[in-house]
């Protein structure tokens, strides 16, 4: 059983065909160009969205996997998740320990600030947090020493 | 005669106006599953679309405060995180979970701010910019806080004994948001002493709030002081949100619930 709407769309073309075709024969030089140029505009006007709609998809595409590919292979990533993943540790480091951290949260700060939008915002704020842990917990340790 | 009561009338009126526009309109307690509610309008009435409603009862359910607060980078305030759809729709903040693809509860989670929107999205933009608007929940506060077990203020709900009970599991991280950590050596609890005679000092538990925070969400950012006894704690501040407050006004139990912090028995 062929489905309604396939049959519709059939008839409604081959009406089309049918006019197209009459006027072209009989049809006045005037009612011919209207035609010929209504069905040009409407043939580029399906071609151009067809392909924004292709454009569109295979950028998306690339945009997510260029991200994820992006955000595993970049160095800056690897360092981040290196230093931020020691907060829970960060009592039981030294004190020449957490300098370094402090060091290595500063170095990879300008490199965060190169990234786009969204995730700089992101990761600024998470490597200001860890960071800000580190400094905080030198001080205690420095003022224990004390 | 009606002129002496007009102009009594207009007297109070304008007395009342004096009076409250002195003192302040005093605040709604809000309703349990209203309790933690946070309205987030940094650009959305900019573009003409109502502002985000954002309920913590349900998310606060699922995730411990952390992964949300130090990993995904939400501010502790409303409006701090300036969150832009385009950032929901690159997988940030929001769209960290918000992305279509990922299951909590056993359904998908809707999608947010997609890059290109029509008039079909307008049913999944409401859900969260629904503000003053009647929108229905997928998630119904009765249903959830039925077998949770209660307290007495706050969202009307104890939900550190649910955790112990099993009964909610926060997860602690976010696959591909939060790095691999090591878990936390606790701290000791610690006694504070209450400024007010005869009122029961505070004890605090160090291990019951980085179950939920970890270090980094509050150190130094909230709790500065790294010597205890040096910072002088009030109620005045800790009211205004500083310090214990930041939580405990907004999304942990509030500070009328006196005895969960003033909690080491008084000796005579």
């Amino acid at each position: 059983m062929v489905p309604t709407a396939m049959v519709f769309k059939a008839k409604l073309w081959t009406q089309l065909a049918t006019i197209f075709k009459r006027t072209i024969r009989k049809g006045t030089p005037f009612k011919q160009t209207v035609v010929a140029a209504v069905l040009f505009m409407g043939l580029a006007a399906w071609c151009c969205e067809r392909a924004v709609h292709e454009v569109s998809a295979l950028a998306g595409q690339a945009d997510t996997a260029r991200q994820s590919s992006q955000e595993s292979s970049e160095s800056w990533r690897t360092e981040f998740d290196n230093i931020c993943a020691k907060t829970e540790d960060a009592m039981t480091f030294s004190q020449e320990e957490l300098t370094d951290l402090i060091r290595r949260c500063d170095s990879l700060q300008p490199q965060i600030e190169k990234l786009d939008e969204s995730r700089k915002k992101v990761y600024l704020e998470r490597l200001r947090k860890c960071r800000g842990l580190y400094a905080y917990v030198l001080d205690a340790k420095k003022k224990d020493k004390k | 005669m009606n002129r002496k009561i007009f102009t009594a009338l207009l007297l109070v009126l304008v007395f009342c106006g004096l009076a409250l526009s002195q003192t302040g309109v005093k605040k709604k307690r809000p309703l349990p599953y209203e309790y933690g509610r946070v309205i987030i309008n940094n650009y959305s009435e900019r573009t003409d679309i109502a502002p985000v409603v954002f309920e913590h009862w349900i998310h606060r359910s699922m995730f411990t405060c952390r992964v949300c607060h130090v990993d995904i980078g939400f501010a502790m305030k409303a409006g701090g995180t300036d969150i832009k759809a385009a950032d929901n729709a690159h997988g940030y903040y929001c769209g960290a979970c918000h992305n279509g693809k990922m299951v909590a509860e056993g359904k998908t989670v809707f999608a947010a701010c997609s890059r290109r929107a029509n008039m079909d999205d307008e049913k999944r933009c409401v859900r969260c910019h629904s503000y003053g608007q009647k929108v229905a929940s997928d998630f119904d506060f009765f249903q959830f806080s039925q077998p949770l077990p209660k307290e007495r203020f706050g969202n009307g709900l104890d939900w550190e004994k649910s955790e112990e009970l099993g009964l909610i599991k926060p997860a602690t991280s976010l696959p591909g948001v939060s790095g691999a950590r090591n878990s936390l050596a606790v701290q000791k609890d610690f006694a504070l002493n209450a400024k007010v005679e005869g009122m029961p000092d505070i004890i605090f538990s160090h291990k019951k709030h980085t179950v939920w925070n970890g270090c980094e969400l509050c150190h130094p950012d909230i709790f500065i002081g790294v010597k205890r006894g040096t910072v002088k704690y009030s109620m005045v501040d800790i009211s205004q949100g500083k310090s214990c407050g930041a939580c405990h006004t907004t999304v942990a139990f509030p500070l009328t619930d006196c005895q969960r912090c003033h909690s080491k028995p008084v000796q005579p």
